[in-house]
């Protein structure tokens, strides 16, 4: 394991090669997983089939199985991908900018502000469709009150803003209990809030995949681009001003950004917990803090880690991945820790 | 190259006015150091000198550049700042953290070239942290650490270097160290280098100018021996403090002088001989028992020195990295004649210090007990030649009255 990680920290290209090929052979694996088992063989085919360019030379298909793995199974498992990448690099941005490995993606309100505008949403009724609408616009207005509060004579201030974020968490939290609780009795009805708290990406189409495809890809490229600066954030921030960086607008940008990524993704498939903030860590413990590795790890980390969880919620009936994401991942995590206690220092 | 002009400078946090009306230039070549009580402003300036915070009124320039109109990279590659202490909360190695000197030089989207990580390399090898350049920052001692961040504040290629008490963390073997190797710098590369410092006697013996700061204002700013008089420390400092004369290199050297409060309880008289680093808490439980406690020979700067200066215990001092001379000995031989307790603690004997024991051989007589504080390994701790301070360690301890004992902490406990 250590001479593995010597060897990977040497040659973070081939690492970043190699989850990449891991994440293609899971998303087809994965979609011949469901209700309908579909040989691997017959995906590969149908996606081929489908794909522009090389699809025009092969045999096209009609019938269900085309159906299944074209219109149900590959925009949820791309939806996966996206909400994955972008939790986890999110919480790389959020534990880059707070300087501590405990911040998450979540940390200043996305999550319980996204649930509040889901519950609402769903108590009045509103159309299924409109609900993604109903928590982005919760969540982000959730996130610009916690920047409001915590700004301090013109400078983001880390410890206020924490504090604001955890007040804000409370608050919205409280709410949506209270909108629970006096909610009509009917099962079908708690059902969708808690699935929404839980996470799910069931049900997903194309049309959820295609808005989230554009922010994903600015998200990470944006964070990717601060890849120094976040480095250098490490030092201190005052320290981090001393060698060039122009901190405020960094800690602005990286925020804005990170908070954007994640009130997007839970706006499409509810509050999905852990990936943000444990696969950041896991990432570290493999290529090291330096974030120009850490990003496209996460990243990659991330995609690979949601596909699993959510082929392995299909598996078991449609639970809602959140479940599976935590259930699955803390053991890893503590088997991880327990491992590098010590040595990786935090 | 690099100019620093600070004019009626005026600046604070939020509504506390902490710098009133300072004005100094440096140049390129200088070596200033800033001493000052607490909160006369020094880390304020150093500060607003790198844009932490902004002038209120006034300005500082860099070769005539406002600072205000310089940006956050342009002012790096200028002045490179080593703080009090650095806390990293994760593994970075100690390479990737002295490379991150070289950001100010490199673009967004750039890798380091080769010669960056030249650079590096060169001032990891100036501040000997090349040897552990691949362990991770989270493993290293403070004293480490803080040489870590020397390295990259070197790598940044200042023109000049800011040192905010940046060598408070270290022992007293690397502060010289350090300081040496900052002084090389600064006479053959031509390095500026403005150090705050707490210490008096660092600042004495390495800057070439003093800035003495009183309460945010400039109270005198000159050469060490225009600066370092008693009635100016008198003045900012509110002590009396003797300046004397390094006998070998005629740096100055500042001590506090005996203030002669006592112990009420007029308790016995006991003389610690030590140095080193070597009384722990010695120092402080006599005190507290009651006893009229003092300690000798001491050079300036040795822990042990501060400690004893902070409990107000009399001592009989040296200069810094001196050898006990003639007259410290003697001072020593007189109070350990008055003593009626003598503590002998473990310290290191080496050439310059030898002449401890044989004060304590010559003074301790039959009415006086002789405590010796030795886990039987003055062989281990004895650097003199001919093992002279074994033999006569032994001669000392076949004294009458004499007991042994593991630790100063049994050494109280036996009293």
């Amino acid at each position: 394991m250590e001479s593995m990680r010597e060897i990977i920290r040497k040659k973070p290209k081939s690492f970043l090669s190699f989850l990449f090929l891991l994440l293609l052979i899971l998303i087809f694996y994965s979609a011949t997983v469901g209700t309908v088992d579909i040989p691997f063989k017959r995906v590969l085919a149908i996606i081929l089939s489908e794909t522009p360019l090389i699809g025009s030379w092969l045999p096209a298909f009609e019938g269900s199985d085309r159906t299944i793995v074209i219109n149900l199974r590959l925009p949820r498992i791309l939806l996966g991908v996206i909400v994955g990448s972008s939790l986890a690099v999110s919480g790389t941005s959020m534990q880059g900018v707070f300087k501590n490995p405990l911040a998450s993606p979540f940390i200043l309100g996305v999550s319980a502000g996204g649930g509040l505008g889901a519950a609402v949403g769903i108590y009045i009724g509103i159309s299924y469709y409109l609900l993604p609408l109903f928590a982005f616009t919760a969540a982000l207005g959730t996130v610009i009150l916690v920047f409001a509060l915590g700004r301090v004579k013109g400078k983001t201030d880390i410890a206020t803003l924490l504090l604001a974020g955890l007040a804000m968490n409370f608050l919205m939290a409280g709410l949506t209990n209270y909108i629970r609780y006096i909610s009509p009795p009917e099962k079908e009805f708690h059902l969708r809030i808690l699935t929404f708290m839980f996470g799910t990406l069931n049900g997903s189409l194309w049309k959820h995949t295609y808005p989230t495809l554009p922010i994903m890809v600015i998200g990470l490229a944006l964070v990717f681009a601060y890849s120094k600066d976040l480095n250098l954030f490490q030092m201190g921030e005052e320290s981090a001003k001393q060698l060039g960086v122009e901190v405020e607008r960094t800690k602005m940008i990286q925020l804005f950004t990170s908070s954007l990524l994640a009130a997007t993704m839970v706006a499409f498939t509810g509050v999905i917990g852990f990936v943000g903030l444990m696969m950041p860590h896991a990432a570290r413990l493999i290529v090291g803090p330096e974030h120009k590795k850490l990003i496209p790890t996460s990243a990659l980390f991330g995609g690979i880690f949601l596909v699993f969880c959510d082929t392995i919620s299909r598996m078991m009936g449609e639970i809602p991945v959140g479940i599976v994401t935590v259930l699955l991942g803390s053991p890893f995590f503590i088997y991880l820790l327990v491992r590098n206690r010590g040595e990786t220092g935090w | 190259m690099v100019e620093l002009e600070v004019d009626s400078l005026v600046t604070g946090y939020s509504d506390e006015k902490i710098l009133k009306d300072i004005s100094f230039h440096v140049e390129k070549g200088d070596f200033l150091g800033i001493i000052g009580p607490n909160g006369s402003g020094k880390s304020t300036l150093i500060r607003a000198l790198t844009r932490i915070i902004s002038p209120w009124d006034g300005s500082v320039k860099y070769d005539k550049k406002n600072i205000e109109k310089m940006s956050r990279n342009e002012i790096a590659r200028k002045v490179s700042v080593v703080p009090q202490d650095t806390f990293i909360n994760f593994p970075f190695t100690v390479r990737d953290v002295v490379l991150m000197g070289r950001s100010p030089y490199i673009g967004r989207f750039k890798n380091p070239d080769k010669e960056d990580i030249k650079i590096a390399k060169e001032a990891m090898q100036a501040t000997k942290t090349l040897r552990f350049e691949d362990r991770s920052v989270r493993d290293l001692s403070g004293g480490e650490l803080q040489r870590v961040v020397l390295a990259r504040a070197l790598t940044q290629k200042p023109d000049l270097l800011l040192l905010d008490e940046a060598t408070s963390q270290l022992d007293i073997g690397h502060k010289k160290e350090v300081m040496d190797m900052l002084k090389e710098m600064n006479e053959n590369k031509n390095l500026s280098v403005i150090s705050v410092h707490h210490n008096l006697n660092l600042a004495a013996r390495y800057c070439k100018k003093i800035l003495l700061l009183d309460d945010g204002k400039k109270h005198v700013h000159g050469r060490p021996e225009e600066v370092l008089t008693n009635s100016h420390l008198r003045a900012v400092y509110g002590v009396e403090a003797e300046v004397h004369e390094h006998p070998k290199d005629g740096s100055l050297y500042v001590s506090p002088v005996d203030k002669k409060i006592r112990s009420e309880k007029g308790g016995k008289k006991i003389h610690v001989v030590c140095g080193g680093n070597s009384t722990g808490t010695l120092l402080k439980d006599l005190v507290e028992k009651g006893y009229e406690v003092s300690a000798g020979v001491l050079n300036v700067m040795d822990s042990d020195l501060e400690k004893a200066d902070f409990l107000d215990v009399e001592v009989v001092t040296e200069a810094p990295f001196s050898s006990i001379t003639r007259e410290s000995y003697k001072g020593n031989l007189q109070l350990i004649k008055k003593a009626d307790i003598v503590v002998v603690t473990d310290f290191p004997v080496g050439e310059g210090n030898i002449k401890n024991l044989e004060a304590v051989k010559e003074g301790v007589d039959h009415d006086t007990d002789l405590i010796l504080v030795d886990k039987d390994n003055i062989k281990e701790r004895d650097f003199t030649e001919q093992n002279r301070g074994v033999k006569l360690y032994s001669e000392i301890s076949r004294k009458k009255n004499t007991k042994r004992v593991d630790s100063t902490e049994e050494a109280v406990r036996s009293l």
